[in-house]
């Protein structure tokens, strides 16, 4: 390590301002010929209050380039965080994991500095620059600027704003939205009339209050709240009881049935006059919005109910009745519980339920990725508890939520767990013991 | 949870400033702390390499355009007076005062200047 000591600075705020006389004497002392320099220096000075960034009045931040075009645009982040939860900051639709990263060196920031780019540019006339590098933020009037074209005796002084041994570094990472889910069910909507909605001691929350407890970005809890099938209701987010989501959507498939219409073509004002007297028009169309795509022909607006979405609804409902069920016999349950004209496959479950092919008979049991863990080693880990041995394709709906921007199922699979042949089929166990 | 804004007045109220690097440290000669001295003059050579003469130390670095920029944070932590429009007490906020592009890299030893050489022993 190189220890410097300023020696040409007198001690104390009163340092007086260098002359070019004094700048070319040291030049002559340091034997450079100021020929072939540019003629503007910079002369840098620690401002009376300058102090090093570990007082903690402020830091660097690193910023990717995407970053720093929204901060240029006037955009601002948040750090997010409970004293129990690592600190991440969340732009407007991403968020980052924020550490602090320690350098030997010393740095230092010093406000109007010129790069010699800059400097050609300006044509400067022979020009003494004094930057003193202040502690707090500089006012307009003491900010030095290079002044170019001024006289020869003219003084500029540079002050170095502070100086640090470290900056915040930001890594992208997968927002933290397990919480946002354990939130909304503490509460969950039972329909207007449940005494639930009597009770005012019961939790319930707007978007700023989940903007102050989940460590994500908004844009990602708005598209997290979507795949909740939440509901804005009365100003405050709430998840629909399943067994109520459930009641809603049949009665909407019955409806479908009774008019003979196409799953493709659902008008909402029928939709509305006929079930309105039964449940709130507002939930009737929410759920519409959760199993359908809304679109509009002549004027009118219909919804294309999703077939996936309602067999999956309709085999969480049969599944969430026992512990396991015979994989046939919940095949040909669950084909007769969805509406006439939509067929069921069992790839419409990936995510919500598991089969197990070694036992006698084949069974098949719910198993939800959401109720997993949220880090990636422990979410193997439980994985790898219920199950020693899983193939790719088993696999794959429990972790691809895990994956980072370019990460792929198959790399997670390479770093986190082994691989073997099983009487031809590549299986995946874990790396570790697993007790 | 703790949220802590950190807001920018956009590209018009954002300074770019200069970020430099020193191997090492820099002390104060007589223990007085930095506050106040002088720290030296920084020079460019016409072909642009940053020359920077520090006591009787001289160093001789580069400039290198950052791919990922900074932001220079600082810290505000509210008074009595600084409520939002709800009349609400903020919290402590962070500023953007400004953005830094380039840094001046000083990575090598800083050769000494030799003065007072006598001519006669």
């Amino acid at each position: 390590m190189t220890r410097l000591s300023p020696c040409c600075g007198m001690p104390g705020p009163t340092a007086p301002r260098r002359t070019r006389e004094e700048v070319d004497a040291t030049l002559q002392v340091a034997k450079l010929n100021a020929a072939e320099l540019l003629p503007t220096v910079h002369c840098l000075s620690f401002g009376s209050g300058t102090s090093g960034a570990a007082t903690g009045d402020f830091c660097l931040l690193e910023l990717e380039p995407a970053l720093c075009q929204q901060l240029e645009a006037g955009d601002s982040f948040v750090i997010r965080g409970d004293k129990d939860e690592q600190a991440v900051l969340c732009s407007k639709d991403k968020t980052y994991d924020l550490k602090i990263a320690d350098t030997s060196n010393m740095l230092l920031f010093i406000p109007g500095c010129k790069t010699p780019d800059q400097l050609k540019g300006e044509e400067t006339q022979s020009n003494i620059v004094h930057t003193e590098v202040p502690l707090c933020p500089v006012p307009e009037s003491e900010s030095s600027v290079c002044v170019p074209s001024l006289p020869l005796a003219e003084n500029f002084g540079y002050k170095i704003f502070g100086f640090s041994n470290n900056y915040w570094e930001l890594r992208r990472c997968r927002p933290k939205l397990k919480k946002l889910k354990k939130l909304l069910m503490e509460n969950t909507y039972e329909g207007p009339d449940s005494q639930k909605e009597e009770d005012p001691s019961r939790s319930k929350y707007t978007t700023e209050d989940l903007l102050n407890q989940i460590q994500a970005s908004e844009e990602e809890i708005m598209a997290q709240l979507q795949v909740l099938n939440a509901c804005e209701i009365g100003g405050y987010w709430r998840i629909l009881e399943f067994d109520y989501e459930i009641k809603l959507l049949n009665h909407v498939t019955q409806l479908v049935d009774s008019e003979s219409w196409s799953f493709n073509k659902v008008p909402l004002n029928v939709c509305l006059q006929e079930l309105g007297p039964l449940e709130p028009e507002e939930m009737i169309e929410h759920c519409l919005k959760c199993y359908g795509k809304k679109y509009v022909d002549k004027g009118e607006v219909y919804f294309e109910l999703n077939a996936d979405k309602v067999c999956r609804a309709t085999a969480e409902m049969l599944l969430q009745n026992a512990v396991k069920f015979n994989l046939a016999e919940f095949q040909e349950v669950w084909q007769q519980s969805v509406p006439e004209g939509m067929t069921t496959r069992l790839d419409q479950l990936k995510g919500l339920a598991l089969v197990d092919r070694s036992s006698r008979p084949e069974i098949i049991f719910l198993f939800k990725v959401d109720a997993l863990p949220e880090g990636t080693q422990d979410r193997f880990n439980s994985l790898f508890s219920l199950r020693e041995k899983w193939t790719e394709e088993d696999i794959a709906p429990y972790i691809q939520d895990l994956c980072g921007e370019k990460q792929t199922i198959g790399a997670l699979l390479t770093k986190y767990s082994r691989s073997s042949m099983q009487n031809g089929v590549k299986v995946y166990n874990s790396r570790r013991l697993i007790s | 949870m703790v949220q802590i804004v950190i807001s920018s007045t956009g590209a018009e109220g954002l300074a770019e400033w200069v970020l430099m690097e020193l191997q090492g440290e820099i002390e104060a000669r007589y223990s007085t702390g930095l506050a106040g001295n002088l720290l030296g003059d920084l020079h460019y050579t016409t072909e642009g390499i940053p020359v920077l003469i520090v006591g009787h130390h001289i160093l001789y670095g580069k400039i290198i355009h950052l791919e990922k920029p900074f932001a220079v944070l600082v810290k505000h932590t509210p008074g009595k007076q600084d409520c939002d429009e709800l009349g609400r007490e903020t919290g402590t906020q962070y500023l953007v005062t400004a953005l830094i592009k380039n840094k001046i890299l000083f990575k090598t030893r800083p050769k000494p200047i030799i003065t007072n050489v006598p001519k006669k022993v």
